[in-house]
């Protein structure tokens, strides 16, 4: 073992040995490092510094997380270790990055094409785009394997059942997580020293992301490899990792194992993260500690602490400098100016619980018999018809709010869709008592239109609703404000804004003339966790403010037990589970609901699987949808033909299982 | 996949009618009375009817329609009222002249535009003087090129011949019809050297416009398909960059590219007309030119079918290939 | 500890995310402002043209043959006429021609293409149909066949080209519209109470414009060229009106004499091709990054 080049960095870091090819690193060697790694890259005309001063390193057999929000630069610091910082921005690099021993930045072309063949290995978030769609898997692996053997091997070892004719599919042939389960057989298959994943589970489902979570750190500890994991969630961070790196606006913030971190973080950044982080502990009686403002931009970046604008225990001095990064014990290190003065562990909170909502039981606001809802799909010649909603009954009281939780397919943007009047109803009855239900989308940003100003799309809302032009202006500055917002957004266009302030704009429009019913459709999935907070303790608010009904659909269960007093389990177009928030998220009876529910991080008791692959639209199950992925599955349910929702009393918790039907679980009642 | 070809092949068949109907719309309007033309000017009235009568000009329109395709498909695209021959052979009289100047462009232009391209997108070392160079080259009318390059080859600098197809008395009428290739048959090298320095001035100027719009196609859909992310991930995988490049770069460029080229063949016909004008090429372009003055629609007009009809296969076959190529574009059609 | 309402801090700078909408002039790359100045003075020539030429472009001013000079900077033709004031005069009449066939190809195939994209259904696929087959036939072959036809003079020739130039842009602004009437702005549109009126002129079309814009400045060189042409050809405006290719076309045979016959109308038609193509890419430019 020969000390390739002795360079000493601040910390004593031991100079890379560079293993003999064929020679996987041993336990304790230096997998990839970074030390002062600046980049700048050019967007727009503008340059941004994307990472400040990065000093990183990664020994072998090690699971490292990457944690950080939008802007914190933890893609580009997973790219610039792999070397592929794109070339469109003009990066600009100062520092080093080494993998194996070899200069990722200024090294020769060559040389790291064989590092990314030999040592390394990726996997990034969207597997539709990272595969060439007209190549079949035969193809994608032939060209990082030499024969189909070793090709069907690969298939094998990452779980995809069938491997020999999958070797024939296309990309767009294969289920979500299928093709991520190839692109880790892509990475894996030079039994590379270091995986890097950029995001690995966040376009999945939930039940198949903890399958590929599981795949990634069986396969490390087979094939010997280090991990990188790039994340935004520190729940799924814990879940796998054993140290967790967590950047804020460029720069590291604290560096620790994680279990330290999570129970004990000393820079107010992670602290502030996890506190606003909502998982199924959190207590939904209280809202939410969350963080005001919005990450940084690279473009824009203060000149201290750049997390000092948002820290509530930011002092004058932090803004003057960028803390150093120090270590505050042989394993862990953080960049805070104050750390040895506060107390960050998370204690109880003294925050005003809600009051609870006013609901008024002898109205109902929305009303669902036995609703279907088809499309027609297909060309001109060749119809076809897709039940997406397959009766679905739902009674929603006013001023009440209900969850709709569920995967991909479950319909359940469909039936918020149809309560909306923008799907027709095929079959069944719907009555909403609201003339014109409001709705905040997911993407804050395409819902408002791109060319036309604030104060120009909700005045538009305050027309249609009757309110006299003079008062339009007043109007629009009360509401901006009540959303906490600035008077200076009533001016601005959407694109000068940033996602949260997008979607309090949402929000604003959606209550300037206040609807009696109120659709959320997963408001907060496409926002940053230290944003989302303060949207969903908005929403509550606000929701007891105007006594507004609120269908909320979500497909995380930590938030519909956060915002809801019902939730309502949705798969393959009907409502399999529905009952009070606290019942069904605690107490879980049908399979499905304790499957979705013990699949996220950090819930209790033991994990309920759902195998196999989700359901097509197109050619569901007979009898009960989950039948075939069920793991209490039993005879008759192959032909059980779905049960009522009874009648009386929307308080009751009801499945739609034979689990609860004979008795075998406490079920109605 | 069938049902894909199907389509395609029937919408192409529905396009070619509408063409014809199209020539023979214009036919009927254009204000030229074709029996005069075969009875002559001096006939007199009840000899014209009898004429008209007996050649179906008096049939109805949908019947004359019918019969003008059958006759169109059989070869027999009217006569020309300039020269008083079968539109059908002077076409074949002249499309010989016309067949080796687009191959001779294609020569040149093909490797142009690859060049433009390729270098472009992977900006190699002087591909951006070649590109200015081109680009503004590009924006000038063929027959600018053309006369440039009489101003400057033949007048200026006596290289090349300003006009015609070749100086040589007897050329060989030989088999291809292509002097280029005859002269080497016949064991004529002299008329092959005299060929090729006829047709540099005209194959370039002809190749010019085509060639740089079909490279900053290839150009910009290579350098789009080297940013995604599939390029990305690939890269990931430590492939080479030349496998990139072929494989996953001009494999997925390929088909936006082919497709400006099929379009490109229409501009190249308009640029054989002004091309084959300047140069007195013996072409169908020239043969088009000089009708155009006498108001021959015949002559245009069987002209018209003829190109617009390989317009028409030449990009349905392009579409083919892509929809094999690329198997989401099945789909989608 | 932490506050709980969402009220932004005093001290809290407001964010902007950097000049968004059309960006501004200093920051564009020096080559895209030069061509677009040039598109500014093309233009304004264009307009003025037959103002500000020095003699009348019909009949003849001077001696014959005579090179460029002072007096006549662009020479004289074989009638003696004043090749400057006949090329601004045919300058006039090509970039106008090019912008009213752009324009009218914008607006009817604009149009169909919005009613295609937002009715759908049956009406989209009759006027797709008819579109595609338009868009399948060579629009220079027919333009020559249809004026050949019809009988050549310059409104014939706008006609004739006009007539195949449409479908480009039904087929792009259906595309454009089909894509945006599902966008969730459409939608959240929509349920804010807005009419189909408002809907399809607010917050419909102006999604459009970008891409039409594009089109059509890239657009500009091809139609001038196409127009060009045709004019040499002999079918545009009728001898003696002074049309840049037919100047050339008629110039042919003093090439080798008195070369600036030929050359100085053609050498316009490059000009004007190239500022075109120029000028359609820095507004490329220009509207992406903004």
């Amino acid at each position: 073992m020969s000390v390739a080049d002795g360079h000493d960095g601040g910390g004593g870091t031991v100079g890379l040995a560079e293993p003999s090819p064929g020679r996987p690193a041993e336990r304790g060697d230096v997998v990839a490092e970074a030390k002062g790694l600046d980049v700048f890259l050019t967007r727009d005309g503008r340059e941004g510094h994307v990472l400040r001063g990065i000093d990183l390193e990664i020994r072998a057999g090690e699971i490292v997380s990457l944690v950080g929000e939008s802007g914190s630069g933890k893609t580009m610091l997973a790219m610039s270790l792999l070397g592929l910082l794109p070339a469109s921005a003009s990066p600009r690099v100062e520092g080093k990055v080494n993998v194996a021993g070899v200069d990722m930045i200024g090294g020769d072309p060559a040389r790291l094409e064989d590092v990314r063949r030999r040592r390394l290995g990726a996997v990034f978030q969207d597997p539709m785009s990272s595969l060439d769609p007209t190549m079949r898997v035969r193809g994608h692996l032939r060209e990082v394997v030499d024969n189909d053997g070793d090709a069907i091997e690969l298939l094998r070892a990452v779980g995809v059942p069938d491997p020999r004719r999958r070797l024939r599919a296309f990309p767009h042939e294969l289920s979500g997580g299928l093709r991520q389960r190839v692109m880790i057989a892509l990475a894996i298959a030079g039994e590379p020293s270091l995986i890097v994943a950029d995001e690995p589970t966040t376009a999945l489902d939930v039940t198949v992301q903890a399958q590929i979570l599981d795949l990634l750190t069986r396969l490390c500890a087979e094939v010997g490899s280090s991990l990188l994991l790039v994340t935004h969630d520190l729940g799924v961070a814990s879940q796998i990792a054993q140290r967790a790196i967590v950047l804020y606006g460029g720069r590291i913030a604290e560096e620790a194992p994680i279990d330290q971190l999570v129970r004990a973080p000393r820079h107010p950044y992670p602290a502030a993260l996890l506190r606003s982080r909502l998982d199924i502990e959190t207590d939904p009686s209280r809202p939410l500690p969350s963080l005001d403002g919005d990450p940084p931009n690279p473009g824009d970046l203060p000149p201290g602490c750049p997390f000092a604008p948002r820290c509530e225990f930011a002092r004058p001095d932090c803004e003057l400098a960028p803390p150093p990064l120090r270590p505050s014990a042989p394993d862990r290190s953080d960049a805070c100016i104050r750390r040895d003065e506060l107390d960050l562990r998370p204690a109880e909170v003294e925050v005003e619980p809600w009051t609870p909502p006013l609901v008024d039981r002898d109205h109902a606001a929305l009303r669902a018999d036995d609703l279907h809802v088809s499309v027609a799909t297909g060309t001109l010649w060749r119809k076809h018809r897709v039940d997406i909603l397959k009766g679905v009954d739902l009674r929603l009281d006013a001023g009440e709010c209900v969850a709709l939780v569920g995967e991909s397919g479950s319909g359940k943007t469909t039936l918020i869709n149809a309560v909306a009047h923008l799907v027709p109803a095929s079959e069944g009855n719907l009555e909403v008592d609201d003339p014109a239900p409001q709705m905040v989308f997911q993407d804050a940003g395409a819902s408002l239109t791109p060319w036309m100003s604030i104060r120009e799309l909700i005045g538009e809302r305050l027309r249609a609703g009757g309110v006299p032009r003079r008062e339009r202006a007043e109007r629009v500055a009360e509401v901006i404000a009540e959303v906490g917002l600035p008077p200076w957004v009533a001016a601005a266009k959407p694109s000068q804004l940033s996602g949260g302030q997008r979607q309090r704009v949402a929000i604003a429009r959606a209550i300037a003339v206040p609807p009696r019913l109120l659709l959320c459709d997963e408001p907060t999935s496409a926002l940053d966790v230290s944003v989302a907070a303060g949207i969903l303790n908005l929403l509550g608010r606000l929701r007891r403010r105007l006594k507004l009904a609120v269908v909320f659909v979500t497909h995380d269960i930590a938030v519909a037990r956060m915002v809801a007093d019902r939730v309502a389990v949705m798969y393959l177009g009907r409502i399999v589970e529905c009952g009070p928030a606290g019942r069904v998220i605690d107490a879980p009876v049908h399979p499905y609901t304790r499957a979705l529910i013990s699949a996220i991080p950090g819930s209790r008791g033991e994990r309920i699987r759902a195998d196999g692959p989700a359901p097509s639209l197109f050619d569901p199950p007979s009898g009960c949808a989950f039948h075939p992925r069920c793991p209490q599955a039993r005879e008759g349910c192959a032909v059980r033909t779905p049960a009522d929702q009874p009648e009386s009393g929307s308080q009751q918790h009801w499945i739609d299982c034979v689990l609860a039907e004979d008795g075998s679980h406490d079920g109605r009642g | 996949m069938i049902a894909f070809v199907l389509r395609r092949v029937v919408a192409m068949v529905v396009v070619l009618l509408v063409l014809a109907a199209i020539v023979f719309a214009l036919q009927e309007i254009s204000p030229v009375e074709p029996v005069r033309v075969k009875v002559g000017e001096a006939a007199s009235k009840s000899v014209v009817e009898a004429e008209r009568k007996r050649l179906g000009y008096d049939d109805p329109l949908p019947q004359r329609y019918l019969d003008y395709v059958e006759g169109a498909a059989q070869g027999n695209l009217q006569t020309s009222l300039r020269t008083r021959q079968p539109v059908a052979s002077d076409i074949g009289h002249y499309l010989p002249a016309s067949i080796e100047l687009v191959l001779a462009a294609l020569v040149i232009g093909v490797p142009l535009s690859l060049l433009f391209g390729i270098a472009g997108a992977l900006r190699l070392r002087g591909s951006g003087v070649l590109r200015t160079v081109l680009f503004v080259l590009a924006a000038a009318p063929a027959f600018l090129l053309g006369i440039a390059g009489i101003l400057i080859f033949y007048r200026d600098l006596h290289w090349l011949p300003a006009s015609g197809r070749t100086s040589i008395i007897n050329p060989p009428t030989g088999p291809t019809g292509l002097l280029v290739i005859d002269g080497l048959l016949r064991g004529e090298p002299n008329v092959t050297v005299n060929s090729l320095e006829h047709l540099v001035m005209p194959a370039f100027a002809l190749a010019l416009v085509p060639a740089v719009a079909v490279g900053r196609v290839l150009r910009g859909s290579l350098m789009a398909n080297l940013r995604t992310e599939q390029v990305r991930a690939a890269r990931a995988r430590g492939l080479s960059r030349w496998r990139i490049v072929s494989r996953h770069g001009l494999r997925n460029a390929a088909g936006p590219t082919l497709a400006m080229g099929g379009l490109m063949f229409g501009v190249v016909f308009s640029g054989l007309t002004i091309v084959e004008t300047v140069f007195a090429w013996p072409g169908i372009g020239l043969y088009v030119a000089q009708s155009i003055p006498k108001g021959d629609f015949p002559a245009i007009g069987g002209v018209t079918l003829l190109v617009g009809a390989a317009y028409v296969i030449i990009n349905t076959t392009v579409d083919l290939l892509q929809g094999l190529a690329d198997p989401r574009i099945r789909k989608d059609l | 500890m932490a506050a709980v309402e969402p009220i932004l801090r005093p001290g809290f700078r407001p964010r902007r995310r950097g000049r968004r909408g059309y960006v501004r002039l200093r920051a564009m790359p020096i080559g895209d402002r030069l061509a677009l100045g040039a598109l500014a003075l093309v233009t304004l020539l264009a307009l003025l043209g037959p103002t500000l030429a020095p003699h009348d472009p019909l009949s003849a001013a001077g001696p014959a043959n005579h090179p460029p000079s002072f007096t006549y900077p662009l020479g004289t033709d074989e009638v003696g006429r004043d090749m400057f004031s006949r090329v601004l005069t045919g300058l006039q009449s090509t970039w106008l021609a090019a912008f009213g066939v752009i324009a009218a190809g914008v607006l009817i195939g604009g149009g169909i293409g919005v009613i295609a994209g937002t009715l759908g259904g049956w009406a989209d696929s009759v006027l797709m149909r008819v579109t595609d087959v338009f868009l399948a036939l060579p629009p220079s072959i027919l333009a020559i066949a249809v004026v050949t036809a019809i009988g050549p003079s310059l409104f014939h020739t706008l006609l004739a080209v006009a007539i195949f130039w449409w479908p480009y842009y039904a087929r792009l602004v259906r595309a454009e519209t089909r894509s945006l009437v599902v966008r969730p702005h459409m939608v959240a549109a929509r349920l804010s109470g807005a009419g189909w009126w408002r809907r399809l002129f607010r917050h419909l079309l102006p999604g459009t414009f970008p891409t039409v814009i594009v089109a059509a400045s890239l657009d500009i060189s091809n139609l001038i060229l196409l127009l060009a042409a045709l004019s040499f050809l002999g079918l545009g405006a009728q001898a003696p009106a002074p049309e840049l290719g037919s100047m050339t076309a008629a110039g042919l045979s003093s090439l080798l004499t008195s070369w600036w016959i030929p050359v100085m109308p053609a050498l316009a038609i490059f000009v004007l091709s190239l500022v075109g193509n120029l000028s359609g890419d820095a507004i490329r430019d220009m509207v992406e990054r903004g």
